[in-house]
């Protein structure tokens, strides 16, 4: 495995007391696709807010490029080279196109910014066609594809993508990980949690499985035939 | 006829200023400062007490912006911060109570004699001759301001980097921080405006009315909170223009009411404002969609 | 839990006014009028309670009650002789009439009830910013309409020459009468109702519980709590004008409330006492005062200031109150019956 860029060290988040993930260990290196699967409130999406600030851990750390960000507020987190796709997307409706895809220039470091918008838009031609439609006007796929290239505004070191799939229809998801595939070829890390095991599996480099705040298995691409060992893994 | 309409586009101009200043704290905040009527008063003060110690006219404005940018500072940071993930219902008692504890200083300090604030006494006198006899420069000037610092809020918030930050940050604070934007620096921002705004308006007021008390502008604050809350609190435009909408109900009641039920004003508006929100919870001019005041 | 179990809840607040009344007797003269005046206090803060601590509703306007119940209270047991001196613009059915103590009460508690029933059938249906700004605005019609219509009352003068027949023993039954409604509204099926809906409202009514009906009978409840407590006060004081019972008291009695406790009776009246005696030592100290071997002698006004700071630094540090929103319990050793 490439040098470790993330690493989570028996990572503890409790909400109220009611704990969401229990001792959580796991690392992304340089360059990987790493994917999070697991069913229904496993801790998935508990586990990116912890990483970006936005929920604080009760134990473990989490190490970004060798430094502990445990406790960080979220746009420093941001500053730092992590960027989000939450899930739901969460798109700014009232905002335009070009606006949303300028607010992700907020995260990033160096200057530049006209440059990296102009790639984005050749890399998602929606974004290009639509610059002064407000948010609101895009379907699911194409709103996905602009939280993705907001995201990718900032040039992060790591992007860490929360269920993109969500609500789309099948042909949309192929398009969407048309996309994460092109991501890849540009060499960004990615922590990919989603909800389609087999496919996920399938198409990182690694995949740790969830369930119940607890790590239960780790896949390779080989494995995604596997549904047995799959299954085991979510009940076990 | 012509005095009304411009009494009324000039009250409702001066409202509308107001109601930017809360409407923007709002957005960023979530919260309404009850006690943004207690730094208009404190501007107030200082201009008073500016013309009392005979400082040239620009040193008292300029102290009057200075110390109201910096009391709203002071509240952001004693009150609005640590008060950040509060309940609305216990946000709206906090700002009520610093309000009452600012004006409960003013009476302290300065008692409840009235002081007098001599600026730009000018700007009181007519505009001309004739017709425009009953019309004052201080009506026109209020309107002009008020359109020349909306024009450059709306340019500001538009075409700037900070203030498409700010419009997310009122959309969506958490996605915004996620994003990378500085949540403080967006705060301070709209604090500070907000305060320029107040500043603003204590000048106007003061001309207009040189007697400074420490419930200076109390009556135009309470109005002013209804009418935003009435117009729609959750976007901007909508709360500002609830303010101007009120300020020119409140002016056009207080000029056509016959003498013996003028001192009702205050009871029509409020009449008006309970009719209004029983119609529009959500607001006055917001657009037909799920209703967002619940949240509050 | 069971009835016998829950009943320190009412008592112990009784108790505490109780005392208070107890400890007023053995004050000069002159030091009685905080211990009365803490005793009404009590009454229109538990009045205040009964809608807002059990609906979560925030309603600004409750003293427009109080103030309907004082006037009219006040009003009717001046003697029609001196009414017809000093108010000579009266409505006759007020001018030439008076009422007893009690009698003035009930009126006022009636006054207190109607009004906000008026007030609530329409205002009930809204929730959140929306409901704080049309009780705002009713208490403002109200101030309005008082201050100036001087066929119902004095107008802008000071309504005077009311017996003061709220000493220590009326301010304490009052007080009771108050907490003892309130225990009981909470108590009931209603109450519980009402308390669900501030809960989540969405479950509430998914079981059918009214969220328009619990809380407009919340209100009125409140309503005549209040305008009795309104009638107590006016009767304490022996005069009044609408400031009296306008913004300064809304945010006193808030102060109260939040510094006690909303969701709580206890909170209620512990802040209610507490805040009362703090307020009146301060305005003692205005005045100038010996303690301890010090002379202390606060500048005019002190009291407002340390009030206000006092509400926003509770408000920022501890947002439940003193007592969390929590009625009184004992200890689980003690207390017979399970919950």
């Amino acid at each position: 495995m490439p040098e470790a860029l993330l690493e989570l060290d028996r990572l503890e988040v409790a909400y109220d007391g009611v704990p969401a993930l229990r001792g959580l260990s796991l690392s992304v290196g340089r360059g990987e696709i790493v994917g999070l699967i697991g069913p229904n409130g496993a801790g998935k999406s508990t586990t990116l807010n912890a990483i970006m600030g936005l929920v604080p851990p009760r134990a473990g750390d989490i190490r970004f490029a060798g430094r502990s960000i445990k406790g960080r507020p979220p746009e420093r987190v941001a500053r730092a080279g992590i960027a989000l796709v939450p899930e739901g997307r969460r798109i700014y409706p009232n905002l335009t196109v070009d606006e949303n895809l300028r607010l992700g220039l907020a995260g990033r470091r160096g200057s530049g910014g006209d440059g990296v918008i102009e790639s984005l838009r050749q890399l998602f031609p929606i974004l290009d066609r639509y610059r002064k439609r407000p948010g609101g006007v895009l379907s699911g796929g194409e709103q996905q594809q602009l939280a993705i290239a907001r995201a990718l505004a900032a040039e992060p070191d790591l992007l860490l993508l929360d269920e993109p799939s969500l609500g789309l229809a099948p042909t949309v998801v192929d398009a969407v990980f048309e996309r994460l595939a092109e991501i890849r070829e540009r060499g960004v890390t990615t922590l990919l949690v989603e909800q389609r095991a087999q496919r996920t599996v399938a198409f990182a480099d690694r995949t740790y499985a969830l369930a119940n705040g607890e790590l239960r298995g780790i896949f390779g691409p080989a494995d995604a035939g596997n549904t047995d060992k799959l299954v085991a893994a979510y009940f076990g | 006829m012509l005095q009304t309409a411009f009494n009324a586009l000039a009250l409702g101009s001066v409202y509308a200023l107001m109601a930017v200043g809360i409407g923007l704290v709002f957005g960023v905040l979530r919260l309404v400062n009850f006690a943004y009527g207690q730094l208009i008063m404190a501007g107030a003060y200082t201009l008073a007490i500016g013309s009392e110690h005979s400082w040239p006219q620009w040193a008292s404005v300029l102290a009057c912006f200075g110390v109201v940018i910096g009391l709203s500072l002071l509240l952001e940071v004693g009150l609005f911060r640590p008060l950040r993930g509060a309940s609305p219902a216990t946000m709206l008692v906090a700002t009520f109570a610093v309000a009452f504890l600012l004006q409960s200083i003013a009476l302290l300090k300065f008692g409840s004699l009235v002081k007098t604030a001599s600026i730009f006494p000018g700007l009181f006198d007519p505009v001309g001759h004739g017709q425009f006899e009953t019309v004052r420069k201080i009506t026109i000037v209020a309107i002009v301001a008020a359109m020349v610092a909306l024009a450059a809020l709306t340019l500001l918030l538009a075409k700037t980097t900070i203030g498409l930050h700010m419009r997310a940050a009122a959309a969506d604070f958490r996605t915004a921080r996620l994003l990378g934007v500085r949540a403080n620096e967006v705060v301070t921002l709209a604090v500070v405006i907000s305060g320029v705004l107040a500043a603003a308006v204590a000048v106007i007021l003061v001309v207009e009315d040189p007697f400074v008390e420490p419930q200076f502008a109390l009556r135009d604050t309470i109005i002013v909170l209804v009418g935003v809350v009435v117009g729609g609190l959750d976007r901007l435009w909508t709360a500002t223009l609830g303010g101007f909408a009120i300020g020119v109900a409140t002016s056009v009641f207080t000029d056509e009411l016959s003498s013996a039920h003028s001192v009702y004003v205050d009871s029509f508006v409020f009449g008006l404002v309970i009719i209004v929100l029983l119609l529009r919870p959500e607001g006055l001019f917001a657009p037909f969609r799920a209703r967002t005041v619940e949240r509050a | 839990m069971r009835l016998a179990a829950r009943l320190p809840e009412v008592v112990v607040p009784a108790l505490l006014v109780a005392a208070v009344a107890l400890l007023g007797t053995f004050t000069t003269r002159a030091n009685q009028i905080h211990f009365r005046a803490a005793l009404v206090d009590v009454a229109i803060v538990v009045g205040l309670y009964v809608f807002i601590g059990n609906s979560g509703v925030l309603s600004f306007g409750q003293i427009s009650f109080v103030a309907v119940g004082a006037f009219a209270a006040g009003l009717m047991t001046i003697s029609v002789g001196v009414k017809r001196g000093i108010m000579p613009t009266l409505f006759p059915v007020l001018k030439d009439h008076s009422l007893g103590n009690v009698e003035s009460l009930l009126l006022a508690a009636g006054l207190g009830a109607v009004f906000a029933l008026i007030v609530g059938l329409p205002l009930m249906r809204l929730s959140g910013l929306a409901a704080g700004i049309a009780t705002f605005a009713v208490l403002g019609i109200t101030h309005n309409v008082l201050f100036n219509y001087t066929k119902i009352g004095p107008g802008a003068t000071a309504l005077t020459n009311i017996p003061e027949t709220t000493g220590l023993l009326q301010g304490m039954i009052g007080a009771v009468i108050a907490i003892a409604v309130a225990w009981i509204y909470q108590l009931s099926r209603f109450g519980r109702m009402l308390r669900a809906t501030r809960e989540d409202p969405a479950a509430a009514q998914a079981v059918g519980v009214s969220i328009h009906r619990q809380r407009l009978l919340a209100f009125t409840l409140s309503g005549a709590l209040c305008g009795f407590a309104g009638g107590l006060f006016v009767h304490q004081a022996g005069t009044i004008t609408t400031e009296d019972v306008y913004l300064n008291l809304t945010f006193l009695t808030l102060a109260m409330l939040v510094v006690g406790g909303v969701g709580s009776l206890l909170g209620a009246v512990v802040g209610a006492l507490l805040v009362s005696g703090v307020n009146s030592f301060l305005v003692t100290a205005e005045g100038g005062i010996h303690i301890l071997g010090m002379k202390i002698d606060l500048t005019d006004g002190t009291h407002l200031v340390v009030l206000g700071a006092a509400m926003a630094v509770v408000l920022v540090l501890r947002p439940s109150g003193l007592t969390g929103g929590r009625e009184f319990h004992l200890p689980r050793r003690l207390a017979r019956g399970r919950g």
